[in-house]
């Protein structure tokens, strides 16, 4: 398996505060690493340090392809303004203008590129709209649509499914499960726990000055999240217990 | 009409101000447009502040040339730049405050020097603008600046666009992402200092800012937020100017400013996307798509 990136003995945080330490991981071609911590715990701060937005504390980045030239990000809904005055197709266009740089415009070929990644995030149809007219689920469609046109190795979304509704967070979990099968890296930063263990191969969980990470079903244990104070005694029974009643069931047969 | 326009046309002072101000409207509306998009309107009106002293001291020591402005103002509009980043990132302050503390002690050091110096310009012309003082020299100063500001927004204003739509995805697609934010401040620093002559210190961010507010209003896309700005920046200028010479004892800053405030409050009230857009709001509301409905749900 190819990796797109080696991460060794990371540590970071900010002056005066290490949010983690010695942390290594291989981020491999064709998987989906889900990031998971309490709230504080520097899941968007190692969004940021892969981005190249911050400097880690110590430890080693590793390209073995080189840097792509795009990596494909997605932000917290939050830290977006709505009210800039941009329709839908001009936004989702700007996950290409690197490719048609500073002067030229989009071009019919680049037009049609944009129309099929309109398409393919559901969202064709509000192409004109304005943005201030959007629900927030259809700004994370458009939103989407950017990162499709970025078509870079490496994806990273932060908090993709916050604030969308169930049929919005399918779409765009079709999405990510093609960019995954077209031998893409996706790094995604999530607080629901179901769509992690359904949908992403490796998680990283980070929260109580540790870093753990590994395939999804040896990082998630109930030990684990608790340990690491993602959850509490009793939300882990709770979360974990068809688990519980599966191996009990095991035990009596 | 006709006549007061031939009265007007026949003095060049006059030909000297439209001219001026027809130029610089087209240099000011891309400028204030990111102003406001970039929600720096406030830091635009502390920087036109900033820039006083800096011609105050070229002024005193070297007479009001266009090359003393240019200095001036040059050197305390970069210094004061530089000087509000430093505070913001090595101090508790933010950029705002920083800012704000900055140009107050540069707009009393401006007005302390230009009185103790018993400066022969009036005080009320140097804040609020006077149309008589264009000359050939202002003229220059007003053309270069905007050859260089529509220039540099040809070549800037996709980045500029995605920086100030999304300034993190921007950080992330480029090395040197402040390049285009410290070559924006140099921007708004050469159009203040260009509109110097004609609004004055303290007016010269209204034909900036105004314009731009109002045609929010109305706009929905960059490309129509620019060309209403400028078409609502060249009409305060001409109105204005119009006002300022029927009016003779009035300065031609604030006169150009308050048209851009009507345009401003009219926009406000009947633009689709002022007060005059509510009621639209509220209908289109009851159509909300069973995706914002279970949106709002899950956030509340």
């Amino acid at each position: 398996m190819t990796n797109v990136l080696e991460i060794r003995n990371l540590a970071l945080g900010y002056p005066g505060l290490t949010l983690f330490k010695h942390l290594s991981v291989d981020i491999h071609a064709g998987t989906t690493l889900a990031v998971i911590g309490a709230n504080g715990s520097g899941k968007s701060t190692f969004v940021k340090m892969l981005l190249g937005l911050m400097d880690p504390l110590a430890g080693r980045l590793t390209w073995p392809s080189g840097r792509p030239d795009e990596i494909g990000y997605l932000a917290q809904l939050t830290e977006f303004d709505r009210r800039f005055p941009i329709r839908v197709r001009d936004l989702a266009a700007m996950g290409a203008w690197r490719g048609f740089g500073l002067w030229s415009g989009l071009g019919r070929a680049g037009r049609d590129r944009v129309a099929a990644a309109l398409d393919e995030a559901g969202i064709l149809d509000l192409a004109d709209r304005s943005l201030h007219t959007l629900s927030g689920g259809q700004l994370q469609r458009t939103l989407f649509a950017r990162v499709i046109l970025q078509d870079a190795p490496l994806i990273l979304l932060d908090e993709p499914f916050a604030a969308v509704d169930q049929s919005t967070e399918a779409h765009l979990l079709s999405i990510i499960k093609r960019w995954r099968e077209e031998g893409r890296a996706v790094v995604l930063v999530v607080h629901d726990l179901s769509s992690v263990l359904d949908h992403c191969s490796h998680a990283l969980l980070l929260g109580g000055g540790t870093a753990t990470h590994g395939p999804v079903d040896e990082v998630l244990t109930p030990d684990r999240l608790v340990s690491q104070g993602y959850l509490s005694e009793s939300q882990a029974a709770w979360m974990f217990r068809g688990q519980a009643n599966a191996q009990e069931n095991r035990a009596h047969v | 009409m006709f006549d007061l326009f031939a009265e007007m046309w026949s003095f060049v002072f006059m030909r000297r101000a439209f001219v001026a101000t027809t130029v610089l409207s087209a240099s000011v509306a891309p400028i204030g447009a990111f102003l406001v998009l970039r929600r720096l309107s406030l830091a635009g009106e502390a920087m036109a502040h900033a820039i006083t002293p800096g011609i105050v001291i070229g002024f005193v020591t070297a007479g009001l040339s266009v090359i003393s402005l240019l200095v001036g103002g040059l050197v305390a509009g970069v210094g004061v730049a530089i000087l509000t980043a430093l505070l913001a990132r090595k101090t508790i302050l933010r950029s705002d405050a920083s800012l704000a503390s900055l140009y107050l002690i540069a707009l009393a050091a401006g007005i302390f020097i230009l009185s103790a110096a018993g400066s022969a310009v009036p005080l009320k012309s140097f804040l609020f603008g006077s149309i008589l003082g264009i000359n050939d020299a202002s003229m220059m100063l007003v053309g270069g600046v905007a050859s260089v500001t529509l220039v540099a927004f040809a070549a800037l204003l996709r980045p500029l666009i995605v920086s100030t739509c999304d300034p993190i995805f921007f950080e992330a697609q480029t090395k040197r992402p402040w390049l285009v934010d410290q070559g924006f401040m140099l921007l708004l620093v050469l159009n203040l200092l260009a509109a110097f002559k004609t609004l004055g210190t303290l007016m010269a961010v209204g034909l900036m800012i105004l314009p731009a507010t109002a045609a929010r209003y109305w706009a929905s896309t960059i490309t129509g937020q620019l060309i209403l700005g400028f078409a609502f920046a060249l009409a305060s200028c001409w109105i204005g100017l119009t006002l300022s010479y029927l009016f003779p004892e009035t300065p031609s800053g604030p006169a150009i400013v308050l048209v851009a405030g009507s345009f401003f409050l009219i926009s406000a009230l009947f633009g689709p996307l002022g007060f005059g857009g509510r009621f639209r709001k509220s209908a289109a509301s009851k159509n909300l798509s069973t995706d914002q409905t279970y949106t709002q749900e899950r956030t509340q």
